[in-house]
């Protein structure tokens, strides 16, 4: 568990703190850091409503090896709220994206901050993130059996979602080989 | 003690149930001897509540304005609908339909509407009755 | 969390991948010492459907449909994620119509849910007379609803650029006299559930949640809120119509001035919250603008466009039961590349094992009702007690609650 030195209300009290960044400097915070592991940042922002206020958005992607780095960075700037963790088969590589939330509690100051790791096919590992934010086990937990990642060091790691007699070695996301295909069984044909 | 239902539980006791006792009072013992009954005018059904205007009930086709562009096939997401090659016309599988309507939004002649008629309960999937061409 | 030395083989019946709506057995393991439960685990995937495999075969317009079944409660907050989603990706503006439009059929959904929660919870206590007076009440909702759109659960009312049916002026008296209605049904269910001493023995200081748990384990929701997290994405992000409106983060401190983290707590929380999305109804009825309902009337139109779109978007909501998102990848094709699903109910999983451990047995129900799962509790039990293996069904487990509501009273 980190911050092991803080008690609960020390805790929540820097939660809230940190709260007056804006989306460039919050990507500048972690290009000072990091350098040339954050790749690719783009700032979207989107328009809503009659007045036309804007919520923005954050895209970067990481380098595998500062990952848990970033994370770590990330918690002790201010801790997110981690909304889910998605993946993608892109062919060689499998590319997950965890989307976080940081600035909840005042008024549209909110910003999404998606961040994207690439792992190669052949050696898809990556460290988990459950030490830091406890809420991602379950997350973690249905990447491991939907796209055949290794989480190393991760508290728990049964099946999550699937059955138990599910067969070994195939992972549902996947577009490969290891994918669905076989047993995938045409169910609806309509009687003519 | 409070308890604090005890008022509308009384008042409920002098008010009319909420539940409108379609199609009979009491289930009959013998269900066919009951609709022969109303076939000859013994016993009376209760009708259902009317249904709003826009309800989504049972899709009704206009064969004439049908111009066979194959449109609503690609929006319907049950697969409900099949395209006959011949006659360039629609067949509606209502076993599969999920009564969305988006088949009626997209055809560009507005051959297809929806009705409110919504007692469609049969025992064969492919019966006549659930079958719109 | 882990399973421990004992070996526990528990037993549950396959429902299969079709879903009757509202029902989903979730696998509770606990240890217990006398009536304490000491340690629990969950297990999860009894109805996994493959939702978002089904998805790769589908265009946008038909995985709308799609995602309104994930969940027959909720069948409005997944196809509006989807739809944001897809809007984010191709960088559609929606008509300002549409966006108000879009926040009552939301809120609408809102109070229609959590008036079934109310009923729920009173059920799990044993209070079935508020279960029928709040069901009750809900069929006005729903027959509102009916009128609104077409039918009563899976609305299909959300498009992609806007929304497919408009609200005209001669609809306006029905919706004010329901709202009347309804807020008049508040102020009875209020007092029924605050001043009520049953409820209040059964639901004080039970199932508690701490902030910091709540915080560290991303707790959504009513849930988070009761705890004191203020987290909720229709007052953090403009999206809708919700950066118009006049709207702040609710928590129970607006009502009794301390805030515990326990059921109680949670009651509170979302009968403030049906009062809140009334208001906003009214708000957007007042301030509706003019214009288009849709952006793209055309809809072969649409698809071609979406057709050419290639890129990411995130789509986040505000469910009655807290946060939902879709993550959608689009790259030229009619199907989607990825669709990625979080039903907020997810996220609320891991918060029930701080809030069991230390409680009865007969109070698993009420702590699990109370966070409003999008899936019933339990189907069958488990439970390790002095190494023997027996099991509780849900029916003993229902009625163990209801006789210690007899015994307290």
């Amino acid at each position: 568990m980190a911050e092991k030195n803080l008690t609960p209300e020390q805790f929540v009290d820097k939660v809230m703190a940190e709260k007056n960044l804006t989306p460039e400097q919050f990507v500048d915070k972690f290009k000072d850091e990091f350098k040339t592991n954050i790749k690719d940042v783009k700032i979207k922002r989107r328009a809503a409503g009659s007045k036309k206020n804007e919520t923005a958005s954050i895209w970067m992607k990481v380098d595998k090896s500062a990952f848990k780095k970033v994370i770590e960075h990330l918690c002790k700037l201010q801790f997110p709220h981690l909304a889910v963790a998605s993946g993608n088969d892109l062919g060689k590589t499998i590319e997950l994206i965890y989307h976080f939330t940081v600035n909840f509690g005042k008024r549209m100051e909110e910003i999404n901050l998606h961040i994207s790791v690439e792992l190669p096919k052949s050696k898809p590992e990556i460290e988990t993130i459950c030490d830091w934010i406890p809420g991602a086990l379950i997350t973690e937990r249905e990447k491991m059996e939907m796209l055949g990642v290794k989480i190393i060091g991760i508290p728990d790691d049964r099946r999550c979602f699937l059955p138990d007699d599910f067969p070994k070695d195939v992972y549902p996301w996947r577009r490969d080989e290891k994918g669905l295909e076989k047993l995938y069984k045409n169910l609806h044909e309509v009687k003519k | 003690m409070k308890f604090t239902m005890l008022p509308s539980v009384f008042a409920q006791m002098f008010k009319k149930p909420w539940t409108n006792k379609f199609p009979a009072k009491y289930a009959p013992a013998n269900t066919t001897k009951f609709l022969a009954d109303v076939g000859a005018g013994k016993a009376k059904l209760i009708p259902p509540i009317e249904t709003p205007p826009n309800f989504r009930g049972k899709i009704a086709y206009d064969k004439e304005k049908c111009i066979g562009c194959e449109l609503c096939l690609k929006v319907c997401p049950c697969g409900a609908i099949e395209f006959k090659e011949k006659e360039k016309k629609i067949k509606i599988y209502l076993a599969r339909c999920c009564f969305c309507s988006q088949c009626n939004d997209i055809c560009p002649s507005k051959c297809l509407s929806m009705s409110d008629e919504f007692l469609l309960a049969d025992v064969d999937p492919y019966s006549k009755d659930l079958i719109v061409e | 969390m882990s399973p421990k030395a004992t070996t526990k083989t528990t037993y549950h019946i396959p429902v299969g991948p079709i879903h009757p709506a509202l029902k989903e057995p979730v696998l509770f393991e606990f240890e217990i010492d006398g009536e304490r439960i000491v340690d629990v685990d969950v297990k999860l995937g009894h109805v996994h459907r493959a939702v978002e495999w089904a998805s790769r075969k589908r265009n946008p317009i038909q995985i709308l449909y799609l995602a309104e079944r994930i969940c027959g409660i909720c069948s409005y907050c997944h196809p509006a994620a989807f739809a944001l989603a897809v809007e984010d990706a191709a960088d559609i503006v929606i008509p300002e119509r549409a966006e108000y439009l879009r926040v009552i059929q939301g809120e609408w959904e809102r109070v229609t849910s959590h008036i079934l929660w109310a009923g729920v919870a009173a059920h799990e206590i044993g209070f079935d007379t508020v279960l029928f007076l709040t069901w009750q009440i809900r069929e006005r909702a729903l027959d509102l609803t009916e009128f609104l759109t077409g039918n009563r659960i899976t609305k299909g009312i959300i498009m992609i650029g806007g929304i497919r049916r408009d609200i005209t002026a001669d609809m306006l008296p029905r919706i004010q006299k329901d709202l009347d209605y309804f807020k008049e049904c508040y102020g009875k269910l209020g007092k029924i559930f605050l001043e009520d001493k049953t409820i209040k023995l059964r639901s004080q200081g039970v199932g508690i949640l701490e902030k910091e748990d709540a915080l560290k384990l991303c707790a959504v929701g009513p849930t988070t809120r009761a705890s004191g997290v203020k987290k909720d994405v229709r007052v953090d992000t403009s999206y809708f119509a919700y950066g118009d409106l006049d709207i702040n983060c609710i928590t129970p401190a607006d009502l009794t001035g301390t805030i515990t983290g326990d059921v109680y707590d949670r009651i509170i929380q979302r009968l403030l919250e049906v009062k809140q999305s009334i208001d906003l109804i009214e708000q957007c009825v007042d301030k509706m603008p003019g214009g288009d309902i849709v952006a793209e009337p055309k809809i072969a139109k649409l698809l071609n466009q979406l057709k050419k779109v290639n890129g990411e978007g995130v789509g986040r909501h505000e469910a009655p039961r807290g946060e939902v998102i879709h993550y959608v990848k689009l790259d030229g094709n009619d199907a989607p590349f990825t669709w990625k699903v979080r039903a907020p109910t997810y996220n609320n999983i891991l918060p029930w094992i701080p809030m069991l451990k230390g409680e009865q047995i007969a109070d698993i129900p009420i702590v699990a009702a109370s966070t409003d799962p999008c899936m019933s509790c339990t189907n069958r039990v488990g439970i390790v007690k002095d190494g023997n293996k027996y099991e509780l069904t849900k029916e003993q487990l229902h009625k163990m609650c209801v006789e210690k509501t007899r015994r307290l009273m």
